[in-house]
């Protein structure tokens, strides 16, 4: 309220009240000086002359129902004293703004028609601090908001979507295969079991990642894993000290370089790293001809090797789902292994050929 | 379960609640609601953050928000700090530029990081943009001081010139003298990493003279220090400040008149510069030193004592930038004066030298982390490390947000047991539950990858360099690494089958390097066929890989997920694998 809307009203006026309607049709009076904090209410006074009796009650805007009104009132009574400091004010609206996320949505849309912008400020800051942090899921559950996205428009791990309609059919076939994907994974174990039984080329990968002769039944053997993996550490071990005696003279390449101007030179990968790389390369390969000498007590803690034994089970179904006879064949490279062959349903799901065939 | 209404809001209000929310993964998160707020968020996004120029492009972002008022982009990979990046692979911002010119003339602010920015992009953003800002550059190249003439001389309401690490053509210092006298308006200017050459002294002096809002400013080395007076004189109200170089001969004039203008500075919070420091002149900052909360001292080549001297007077700092000739001792000194460290890097002064130059071990870190309780980011160059170490920094120190260890070395082993350093790894990452950016060294094995895998759920960003054994370490992290964005690997011997069978999570990620790996021409022909919201390059300089038996493992590969199929403006050695034909040249 300005100066010159002051002195325009009457001495009369000031002790008096302001005659308010809510939508659903309760009339209440008001502390003049309250009531006229709120802009809407100041014009309607002012430019319309309404309010001064019951029978000439200012309508409120509909989304300010009785209970908004009131919290308006409360805010708009400590407010329009004008003797408060800030720290007073501000302790207030902390207080004042702690209400259940319903409730602050209705003050924010009741504050916004009243053009009470002080109030619209906190409310809307309040909103702000509830939605910052939160997932879509979480902020639609906050707000009861329709889940009305297209999967395409979703594109959740990118940051910007795009209307090409190339890019959007891209995008349907892609969600039908997550979700595929997703049914699979929901299938038992015992049918995967079978499966690996007769699925030599995911055999592989699990004999090569547990480290044993390739009849595994994949899940168990993460012990075995382990040995083998040790007994490997101990070899790089020394062919590493040696490795560091060797490539002494040639910068191996730092990990990091330092911001300094007086260490400007940057570093080239070492050429003798590749040499290691292959030593590794073969490692792995020769595993699976290390015999299993038994049960051997690792460090690890059984949590985590449960977790581990997880990690192989989700590997191989995953392996075993996914993907269709070319990658078989990389898989099998520098192996004779005979791919397993696979064919593409008119649902896109993954049937195999009847094990008489492969056999 | 009843259904409840959604509450309606008018969308200016929304509007309205939207302008509090600035990150963007808030933003990001906004516009995935619904469809009403993401028409509404589109509209009214102000500042729009790219993380990979070629993910998306101009014209997709343009027509998604029409009004955007600040745009940041990041081009090569991070690896390119470390040269591993060929000259000429890409990350130009002129089309960004073209585009924006025509579609934007109210842009206001231009962040680039690892982008090639030529004059002519400089010369067109001075021409479009009437309003133009704010011009940061960190760790550009290609342009000359003529651009900066150029953006000098146009922008009339420029607040803020900031040249981080870029590398400069230093055609002429004159540049800064196309500032018209009008000019008034500066309140960053950072030109660090200008040339040594003379630099326009009575320029810059008069700049600073009537840029009385200047509150940032960072010089070069050109710069005496016997002008570092005149030029602070004319702004007291600086509040960071990098000076040239740090030496002359020892006068008293000089000095009394540096600490006299210094101790006048009394916003002074942070200081860099320093190249070339003689010890005698550091007692002039002493006065400033008890406000101080930044100091980067990465360039001084001062010996312990004079650092202990100086880290005692700054119990306020929050952020240290320092070479290793600090040493342990250095760094217990630091634990026990500076409560309030939040991020500390010590860079190594010599490299390259086949012996520790320097006093400092794993000692410097765990005395820091056990006496600074507010640290979360490091960045620590080192010859020796021990899991012990690292477990006691991990158990001491589970708020770090940030740990980057470099052991100098590459797979050097745990000093005290000779064993790898998987344990101590394992216990950051155990430890550190909001860890969000990792680097490995020392001697590693796949075991590490597990623990990583396991525990590292908020990990955004990991550097990998000669570490593990077999695929499976590769396997652990992108099957287990929930959070991960960034994943850059080198002399690893990682190779086609973890990264096959975790196709899909490369989607999930912004980017994956890997140089001098195992990875075969065969895997990337693949990827590159089955995914086609990747972009599968194949860097390789010494020919076409396709030259080479298919299994042969490539030298460079780097996977971005992008919407904007692949790029045109690939070197020769660049090659995209892609649907259509397994090889496409560029």
């Amino acid at each position: 309220m300005s100066e010159v809307d002051m002195a325009v009203i009457k001495p009369e006026m000031m002790k008096s009240y302001i005659w308010l309607q809510t939508a659903d049709g309760s009339i209440q009076q008001v502390e003049q000086e309250v009531a006229m904090f709120c802009p809407m209410i100041c014009h309607e006074v002012i430019q319309k002359g309404m309010g001064s009796s019951k029978n000439y009650a200012i309508s409120l805007p509909q989304r300010v129902n009785p209970a908004m009104l009131s919290l308006i009132l409360d805010y708009c009574r400590f407010h329009q004293v004008p003797g408060r400091s800030n720290k007073e004010r501000k302790s207030f609206d902390e207080k004042f703004i702690r209400m259940d996320t319903k409730r602050l949505c209705e003050l924010t849309s009741a504050a916004d028609s009243l053009q009470l912008k002080p109030l619209v400020d906190l409310t809307s800051r309040a909103l702000a601090r509830i939605i910052e942090g939160k997932s879509p899921e979480e902020i639609r559950e906050i707000f009861h908001l329709p889940d009305d996205l297209t999967e395409e428009e979703k594109l959740e791990p990118l940051k910007n979507t795009t209307d090409d309609p190339r890019i959007r059919l891209l995008n349907r076939l892609y969600a039908k295969k997550r979700k595929e994907l997703k049914e699979r994974q929901k299938l038992k174990n015992i049918e995967v079991e079978e499966e690996r039984v007769d699925d030599r080329s995911v055999d592989d990968l699990l004999s090569f990642i547990n480290g044993d002769n390739g009849d595994s039944k994949g899940i168990k053997n993460s012990k075995s894993k382990k040995k083998n993996r040790r007994r490997k550490d101990q070899q790089k071990t020394t062919s590493a000290n040696e490795a560091i005696k060797n490539h002494n003279k040639e910068p191996n390449g730092l990990n990091q370089v330092c911001h300094s101007a007086e260490v400007g030179q940057k570093v080239r990968a070492g050429v003798g790293a590749t040499s290691n790389l292959h030593d590794v390369e073969d490692n792995i390969f020769d595993n699976k001809n290390e015999l299993d000498d038994g049960d051997i007590d690792d460090e690890i803690d059984p949590a985590l090797k449960e977790k581990i034994d997880r990690e192989v089970e989700d590997f191989a179904r995953r392996l075993n789902s996914d993907w269709p006879e070319r990658m078989q064949e990389i898989l099998s490279f520098g192996h004779e292994r005979k791919p397993v062959h696979f064919s593409l349903n008119g649902n896109g799901s993954l049937r195999r050929y009847a094990n008489s065939e492969q056999r | 379960m009843h259904k409840k209404m959604a509450f309606s809001f008018p969308d200016e209000v929304l509007e309205h609640v939207f302008s509090f929310i600035q990150s963007d993964k808030d933003r990001n998160a906004v516009s995935m609601v619904c469809k009403s707020w993401y028409e509404i968020e589109r509209w009214c996004r102000r500042k729009v953050f790219v993380g990979n120029c070629y993910a998306v492009s101009p014209r997709m972002v343009i027509r998604r928000f029409p009004e955007f008022r600040s745009i940041e982009l990041k081009g090569k990979p991070h690896f390119a700090d470390f040269n591993l990046v060929p000259d000429g692979w890409g990350g130009y911002v002129f089309p960004w530029i073209a585009e924006m010119a025509g579609a934007y003339p109210w842009l206001e602010e231009i962040r680039l990081k690892r982008m090639v920015v030529t004059d002519e992009s400089l010369e067109l953003i001075a021409k479009s943009f009437k309003n133009f800002k704010v011009l940061v550059l960190s760790s550009c190249e290609g342009f000359s001081t003529d651009g900066l003439a150029a953006i000098a001389a146009s922008c009339k309401n420029l607040k803020e010139l900031d040249l981080r690490d870029c590398e400069v053509d230093d055609l002429s210092a004159h540049w800064l003298s196309h500032f018209p006298e009008t000019y008034t308006s500066l309140v960053s200017l950072n030109i660090s990493c200008l040339g040594s050459d003379e630099a326009s002294f009575s320029a810059l002096e008069r700049l600073v003279h009537r840029c009385t809002n200047l509150k940032t400013l960072r010089l070069n080395r050109a710069v005496p220090l016997d002008k570092i007076a005149n030029i602070l004189r004319h702004a007291p109200q600086l509040v960071e400040f990098g000076t040239g170089t740090y030496t002359a001969d020892v006068r008293p004039d000089v000095y009394s008149d540096l600490a006299g203008v210094l101790s006048s500075c009394k916003e002074l919070k942070s200081l860099s510069g320093f190249w070339d420091v003689i010890p005698d002149y550091l007692p002039a900052i002493y006065p400033v030193c008890s406000k101080l909360t930044s100091l980067n001292l990465s360039y001084a080549t001062i010996q312990s004592p004079d650092l202990i001297k100086l880290v005692s007077h700054c119990p306020n700092l929050q952020r240290l930038l320092v070479l290793d000739y600090i040493e342990d001792s250095g760094l217990e000194v630091l634990a026990s004066s500076c409560k309030d460290l939040q991020e500390l890097r010590v860079f190594p002064s010599d490299p390259f030298g086949a012996e520790p130059n320097v006093s400092l071990t794993e000692q410097g870190l765990v005395a820091v982390s056990l006496g600074c309780p507010k640290l979360q980011s490091v960045l620590y160059f080192c010859r020796r490390m021990s899991n012990e170490a690292l477990v006691t920094i991990a158990r001491s120190r589970p708020n770090f947000t940030r740990f980057r260890l470099c052991i100098i070395e590459p797979k050097t082993a745990d000093y005290l047991t000779l064993e790898p350093l998987d344990v101590g790894f394992g216990a950051i990452v155990q430890y550190c539950k909001d860890l969000r950016r990792l680097s490995l060294s020392g001697l590693l094995t796949d075991r590490v990858f597990e623990y990583i895998g396991t525990y590292a759920k908020k990990l955004e960003m990991l550097s990998v360099a000669f570490a593990g054994d077999s695929d499976l370490g590769l396997h652990h992290v992108l099957s287990g690494c929930e959070s991960l964005r960034k994943l850059e690997i080198r002399d690893c011997p990682f190779g086609d089958k973890a990264l096959l069978a975790n196709a899909a999570k490369l989607e999930t990620m912004r980017s994956l390097w890997m140089s001098s790996c195992a990875v075969s021409f065969a895997a990337c022909k693949l990827l590159g066929q089955k995914m086609p919201r990747l972009n599968v390059e194949v860097i390789d300089e010494r020919g076409p890989p396709d030259s080479r038996p298919e299994n042969c493992p490539v030298d460079k590969l780097y996977i971005y997920r992008s919407i904007a199929g692949p790029r045109f403006d690939m070197p020769p050695f660049v090659w995209t694998m892609d649907e259509d034909s397994g090889l496409r040249l560029s």
